[in-house]
């Protein structure tokens, strides 16, 4: 079968899922779409994209499933510990100064960063007077995220990461461990709301001081990219923070002069306001 | 399970199976012999029914025959009487003729009439009589053929009689006597009697054969009656045997039904082998009436023995058998039943199984499965044993068969269902096993996910990086592309300015020659004055007119100058060559400088190093003009020490003429400048020493023409050495083409300047020696009073400089002018202005530059720049910050007027902060943090002084620490907000302490901005006083925007109305609040769902302070906008409640989730205030 054809297909099934279930993956960066698409084709026994896009019209059951193939579900806490170490050592003093802080970590997935925030702020004893939102497009993950779960075994690559990123506590004050799994801390969401928000279709929900949004944009097209980093502008304080992942940068963002770097290596940005 | 062998076995078996004999009867009954027990039935019914139908044919036959014979007799007998009536009819017929010639004779004899009675009467019978005769004889045509003539003898006779009568009567006796006596009467009497006598002959015959034909009937008739009789006894007989028959077969129908009806019922259930042969045993030997019995069933290839009846367990019947082995055997290898009759006393060689008994009879019955025989039954009788026994087994031995197939099946079953069990077991094990390496597994499999989608991260983030890296490419693409473009525009006017040279040069060369003549005229004119050769010019005149020769002399000198580097230039000027001898040349040169040394109070020297050729081969007047144009600047720069002019052979072999001075030297960057036409090393210089500062060029020029080339080394305070090498001969080849670099690379100053910007052609080409000119252009920094009034001039055009100067002078500015971006900076730096005026061409950076880094920096930030350049970069600079933008050139009202726009900025009242801290150290440091130039920062240092200040003056803004010592700082802001007395300016509130979400909420009513103290809030804190200033600026007291605004907005459907705002972020509520309550409306604040409910159950109660309408958000923590309007409706007193819900989703679906949630409507963010007011309006309750 000829690219072109796939092309269309894949097209297709994405305004399909577009237009009948709401989620918009039409200015996902078209490479990434098309090999997880792949693999969810291969995963449901279809042939083509036609036959995926005749799946998902006529069988919801098969949208949450495929889903979690369209977004990429891999964090871990603490990840890119330089990244918190940043946060902990160089934003934070800035957030001090805020008598109430609103914290969005936008596409959360299943929650890690969040719940590595959490920890951040509580160290910093900023948690009382935070709220923190995380939200995502994959019902199933905010499902995992509220529950704060995880595998037993990924704990001492997360207490590692802690560690290194300047952990004030030890991380196992912050979940119990029973039955293979290691369940976080209630108290840690307690201040925390979980929503479904989609960058590419919804609109600002509150005003924030730090917006965490790490390797999320590089799934998405350039148009999308300018829409979610818009989206972040208008969310953030002036003077708030962007933090981005390690490869994503507002250098080519039509948003880009609204922002200063504030921590290169870690793609941390402020937001100027107008004098 | 059933081979199809099996049947093609049994045919075989078939085939071959003959009776079996011993030497006892053995009754063979072949399995395949069998007849269904309803066809038995029927045989005796059919006899039944053909034995009824026999005697019923009997019946009819004999009925038929009985009918027949009564037929014959009667019709016989009805024939009889039939020749009886003939005979006597004929007999009477006879007698009436008798009585008619009685009567007739009587008559004539008497006469007497009534003799003629008889007559009469015979003659009315006689016909009728004959009448009948004919109708008896119908059926004999004999007869009927004798009828005629009885008649015509009738006939005659009565004719004769008649006549006789009548004559009688007429003629009387005799007449008719003898007519009598002609015997015709006796005639016919005869005839008559003849014919009578034939028919009653005829008659009689006729009556004999019928009678005899009687006779025969009734005998037949008897024999027939004797035969039915005897027949219908026979039937009944056979009738009365077929019932009995069918009643016998009927009872062993039933007694085979029974017993096979018992066979199953003993089968039934879920028995296992042994237990259904016992109780298949006990019930056969009971129903047949057998003594003994035994039950194998075929296990793999053998018969085995499972149970026995009536047989001693020990050396009884043997456990088993194979097929063909003995009796047993053989009843299975032939598939069929085995009755042994008469089993001999002491008959035991017969390997049977009931050896010890003495049963009389055996009976082996083979019981089948689907042809295959699965079991073995014997049974030992002492009585004989009937067919139906036989039978019985027939019918049941395939029942048994099955069963015992069943139950070998359910056996195998259940082993096989304990094997699997057991596999089962097993396989749990296994499972578990499998479980526990599936769980290894899967964890691997996690893992490996978990490094894909980190590779697919990775792959992502690669992608990204790449789509990045592509964008650098394209940028980079792009900035070459400008480059190159830039570099063809720049080829493009290098032609042109090359081009323009040309013109240029060729157009001095001209016009020094037309510039020359006039000027000689001058110069010889001014000469003669000067001569004063009248006398009548006055001393001074006659100065006048020899400062005009000498300037027309230097003038002249310039001239020529410029006429030579055109020549030069434009390629002019021609060489002559001829043979130069060094010494002379030397010597020349020694000559006509010696005296100007000697009265500088210098010694010049000149030497010939060893080496050096007598001759050159030069152009000896340009060489010429070279060296002395060198050793003339060397004198005149060179104030004490000497000049040393030596000649030697350079390393390369050519001829170098070093001119060493102990003069001023030059400093390294300007040694460059030194040999640029119209440049010096100094500005200054020209002054100080004069000419044209065209030499140097000329020199170099001159020198690339002779092929070689200049080089400078000089050190400044300590000389310069400047050494003209030339080939030692001329050749044309050796000369470099115009414009490389001879003796430096090329200056760095021209990197700075863009190519196209139009400062670079401005007409000030000397500025770039910059650094070296300090005070070029005089200014006020010497002079500086405390007058705050202070103007900075950066402008590298001094004319323009010093007419921005004067205007500023005029305007009472002090004045400072810095003629590079460098120096500007620097000087706005140390002096502070109060204003700048600003070019932007300057030629060390752009002024763009210098813009920028004024705003950048705090200290020069808030000052205002106005701009005036010759180039458009309006835009560029009003969004940098600059106030203002004139293009040169410009008109000088132009300039008054942005001299005095700044001047207004200045004279506007300087910003003023009221700074509320109790620590007098802290309140000091945010003082200093915020006082400028145009900051006044006021501390008040508790509540009181903080009144007391707000009541007598204005401030722009307002820094407010929470704790005082007393008053809180939550009702300081109420008192503000609440009294009208105190002016209330913006507030930051800027404290140390951390503040509970009720406080900030409280606060939020009057501050926009709170700032938590800590490492970063000083910083914070400037930015936003900063942003308060510049907001503020230019708009009305907010005191009184706020009074308009109040009054401008007060809308009568919201005025008084209680609004339920729920929301969690404090600027939606700072901003709805700020929206709603300046038209009337009370806003209660709810900071989720949860709160909300509370408010409303609150609120409840109280008629005057029941919620109107809620605005509700979607998001929010603890309970969301969905759940909360939910709980809302089911309260039956707020079914009516408005709820507007605030959602930042777009989608559709995120909508009718509140509509169905319950609410009235809803409004997606960001809110549009009309349309939120509207909405309200809309849906608040009348």
């Amino acid at each position: 079968m000829s690219d072109k054809t796939e092309d269309i297909e894949l097209r297709l099934l994405l305004e399909a899922i577009f237009r009948k279930y709401h989620y918009d993956f039409r200015g996902y960066s078209m490479a990434s779409v098309k090999r997880r698409l792949g693999q969810a084709k291969l995963h449901f026994g279809c042939t083509t994209f036609s036959m995926l896009q005749d799946r998902v019209l006529h069988d919801s059951t098969v949208l949450p499933e495929l889903l979690s193939f369209l977004t990429v579900q891999v964090s871990e806490l603490f990840r890119d510990p330089s990244y918190f170490r940043v946060l902990r050592e160089q934003v934070v003093p800035h957030l001090r100064t805020y008598p109430s802080l609103k914290v969005w970590v936008a596409g959360c997935s299943a929650g890690e960063e969040l719940y590595s925030l959490a920890i951040l702020f509580r160290e910093e004893g900023l948690e009382e007077r935070t709220l923190f939102y995380g939200t995502d497009i994959n019902p199933d993950a905010l499902k995992r995220a509220e529950a704060g779960v995880y595998g037993l075994d990924r704990i001492p690559l997360f207490t590692e990461n802690h560690r290194k990123s300047g952990g004030k506590s030890s991380l196992s004050d912050y979940y119990t461990a029973a039955y293979g799994a290691a369940v976080f801390d209630k108290t840690l969401r307690q201040r925390a709301v979980f929503s479904d928000h989609s960058l590419v279709s919804d609109e600002v929900f509150a005003e924030m001081q730090l917006i965490s949004c790490r390797n999320v944009l590089i799934y998405f097209d350039v148009e999308i990219q300018n829409r979610a980093i818009g989206l972040f502008k208008d969310s953030l304080v002036r003077k708030g923070f962007l933090g981005l992942g390690a490869k994503e940068t507002l250098r080519f963002s039509q948003h880009a002069e609204v922002f200063t770097e504030f921590a290169h290596n870690e793609r941390i940005y402020q937001k100027q306001g107008a004098l | 399970m059933y081979p199809l062998e099996g049947s093609t076995d049994r045919i075989e078996r078939l085939g071959t199976a003959g009776p079996i004999f011993f030497h006892f009867r053995v009754d063979t009954h072949l399995m395949t012999e069998r007849k269904s027990p309803t066809s038995l039935g029927g045989r005796a019914e059919s006899g039944l029914l053909i034995g009824l139908v026999a005697v019923l044919v009997l019946f009819v036959v004999s009925g038929l025959v009985s009918y027949f014979n009564t037929r014959t007799l009667n019709r016989n007998g009805r024939l009889v009487t039939h020749t009886h009536e003939v005979l006597s009819a004929l007999a009477e017929v006879l007698s009436l003729v008798k009585d008619a010639e009685t009567g007739q004779r009587g008559f004539v004899i008497t006469g007497e009439e009534k003799y003629l009675e008889p007559h009469a009467a015979a003659l009315i019978r006689i016909n009728a009589r004959v009448d009948d005769i004919a109708r008896f004889s119908q059926d004999s045509p004999e007869q009927l053929a004798r009828i005629p003539a009885l008649r015509a003898g009738l006939k005659a006779k009565l004719q004769e009689l008649d006549e006789t009568i009548a004559l009688r009567r007429t003629k009387g006796f005799d007449a008719a006597r003898a007519v009598v006596l002609t015997d015709r009467g006796k005639a016919a009497m005869d005839a008559i009697r003849d014919q009578v006598e034939l028919m009653q002959q005829d008659e009689r015959t006729r009556r004999v054969q019928r009678l005899t034909e009687m006779d025969n009937a009734y005998r037949v008739a008897v024999v027939s009656g004797v035969v039915t009789g005897l027949i219908g006894v026979l039937l009944s007989l056979a009738v009365a045997y077929l019932l009995r028959q069918a009643l016998f077969t009927q009872q062993r129908q039933k007694w085979l039904q029974s017993g096979q009806i018992g066979v199953t019922d003993v089968m039934a259930g879920d028995q296992r082998l042994q237990q259904l042969g016992e109780n298949l045993l006990r019930f056969l030997v009971e129903y047949l009436d057998a003594h003994a019995g035994a039950f194998f069933v075929q296990v793999g290839g053998s018969y085995r023995r499972v149970a026995t009846y009536g047989t001693p367990v020990d050396g009884g019947a043997p456990a088993g058998f194979e097929a063909g082995d003995g009796l047993l055997g053989q009843a299975v290898k032939d598939s069929r039943t085995i009755l042994i009759r008469d089993v001999p006393e002491g008959y035991l060689r017969v390997s049977s199984a009931l050896g010890q008994g003495t049963p009389r009879h055996l009976l082996i019955a083979p019981l089948t499965a689907d042809d295959t025989v699965n079991a073995v039954l014997e049974l030992g009788f002492i009585h004989p044993v009937d067919d139906s026994v036989l039978e019985l087994f027939e019918r049941i031995s395939e029942a048994i068969g099955v069963a015992v197939r069943s139950v070998s099946y359910r056996t195998d079953l259940q082993n096989l269902l304990e094997e699997t069990q057991r596999q089962a077991e097993e396989m749990q094990a296994q499972g578990e096993e499998l479980r526990v390496s599936n769980e290894e597994l899967e964890e691997q499999s996690r893992a490996l996910k978990e490094s894909q989608t980190r590779l697919e991260l990775q792959q992502a983030e690669l992608e990204q990086t790449n789509s990045q890296l592509e964008e650098q490419t394209q940028l980079l693409e792009t900035q070459k592309d400008d480059v190159s473009r830039s570099k063809a525009v720049l080829q493009v006017q290098a032609r042109e300015l090359e081009q323009a040279s040309q013109y240029k040069s060729d157009f001095l060369a001209n016009m020094s020659h037309e510039l020359r003549t006039p000027l000689n005229s001058s110069l010889i004119l001014a000469k003669l004055l000067a001569d004063n050769r009248e006398g009548n010019l006055s001393a001074e005149q006659v100065q006048y007119a020899e400062t005009i020769q000498a300037a027309g002399n230097d003038l002249l000198a310039l001239i020529n100058d410029i006429l030579d580097l055109s020549k030069i230039e434009s390629g002019h000027m021609e060489l002559s060559l001829d043979s130069v001898r060094l010494t002379r040349l030397v010597d020349d040169l020694s000559r006509t400088f010696d005296p100007m040394a000697q009265q500088k109070g210098l010694k010049f020297r000149t030497q010939i190093l060893p080496g050096c050729p007598e001759t050159l081969s030069t152009d000896r007047m340009r060489l010429e003009q070279v060296l002395k144009n060198i050793v003339s600047n060397a004198l005149k720069f060179t104030e004490q020490g000497e000049v040393t002019l030596s000649v030697s052979r350079a390393t390369d072999g050519r001829i170098s003429f070093a001119v060493v001075d102990t003069g001023i030297g030059i400093p390294e960057h300007q040694q460059q400048v030194v040999f640029e036409a119209f440049r010096q090393a100094d500005g200054t210089t020209n002054r100080r020493y004069g000419g044209t500062g065209l030499g140097l060029s000329i020199s170099r020029e001159l020198t690339r023409l002779l092929g070689g080339d200049i080089h400078l080394a000089s050190e400044p305070g300590r000389g310069s050495t400047f050494t003209v090498t030339i080939p030692e001969i001329y050749d044309s080849a050796l000369v470099s083409p115009r414009g490389l670099p001879t003796p430096q690379p090329s200056p760095p100053s021209s990197l700075v300047v863009h190519p196209r910007s139009p400062e670079m052609t401005s007409p000030q080409p000397a500025t770039g020696a910059v650094p070296v000119r300090v005070h070029r252009i005089d200014d006020d920094r010497e002079r500086l009073t405390g007058n705050s009034r202070v103007i900075l001039i950066v402008e590298d055009d001094e004319p323009f400089a010093r007419i921005l100067y004067d205007l500023a002078h005029e305007l009472d500015f002090q004045c400072l002018i810095a003629t590079t971006a460098e120096e500007g900076l620097a000087v706005a730096a140390q002096y502070r202005p109060s204003a700048v005026v600003l070019d932007v061409g300057l030629p060390d950076h752009s002024g763009l530059s210098v813009l920028d880094r004024l705003k950048h920096d705090a200290r020069t930030r808030h000052v205002p720049v106005h701009i005036v350049s010759g180039g458009d970069y309006t835009q560029t600079a009003l969004s940098l910050g600059a106030v203002g933008y004139l293009l040169k050139p410009v008109k000088r009202e132009q300039l008054v007027d942005a001299l005095k726009g700044l001047e207004t900025r200045l004279s506007q009242r300087m910003r003023r902060v009221l700074v509320v801290e109790d620590d007098p150290v802290q309140l000091d440091s945010l003082r200093r943090l915020l006082g400028s130039h145009e900051v006044e920062a006021i501390g008040a240092e508790n509540a009181a002084a903080c009144l007391e200040k707000l009541r007598d003056q204005t401030f722009d803004c307002m820094v407010l620490d929470l704790t005082l010592p007393d008053a809180s700082g939550y009702s300081l802001l109420e008192t503000l907000s609440r009294e009208d007395a105190y002016a209330f300016p913006p507030v930051i509130v800027y404290t140390g302490r951390e503040l509970s979400v009720n406080e900030e909420q409280q606060l939020r009513r009057y501050s926009k901005s709170i700032i938590i103290k800590g490492a970063k809030s000083p910083e914070r804190l400037l930015d936003e006083v900063t942003l308060f200033l510049h907001q503020v600026v230019s708009d009305l007291p907010v005191e009184q925007q706020r009074m308009l605004e109040k009054a401008r907005s007060r809308d009568a459907a919201i005025e008084g109305r209680r609004i339920l705002l729920v929301e969690d972020d404090v600027r939606n509520v700072f901003a709805l609040t700020s929206i709603l309550e300046p038209r009337g409306a009370i806003i209660q604040i709810a900071r989720n769902g949860r709160e909300a409910l509370e408010s409303l159950e609150k609120f409840q109660g109280k008629p005057d302070q029941a919620i109107d309408l809620v605005l509700m958000d979607v998001m929010m923590p603890e309970m969301d906008g969905i759940t909360a309007t939910r709980e809302i409706r089911k309260r039956p007193e707020w079914k009516k409640l408005p709820v507007i819900m605030l959602t930042a989703k777009a989608m559709k679906d995120d909508q009718e989730r509140c509509l169905s949630a319950g609410a009235n409507d809803y409004m997606a963010k960001p809110l549009d205030i009309e349309k939120l007011l509207s909405l309200v309006r809309v849906w608040m309750p009348r």
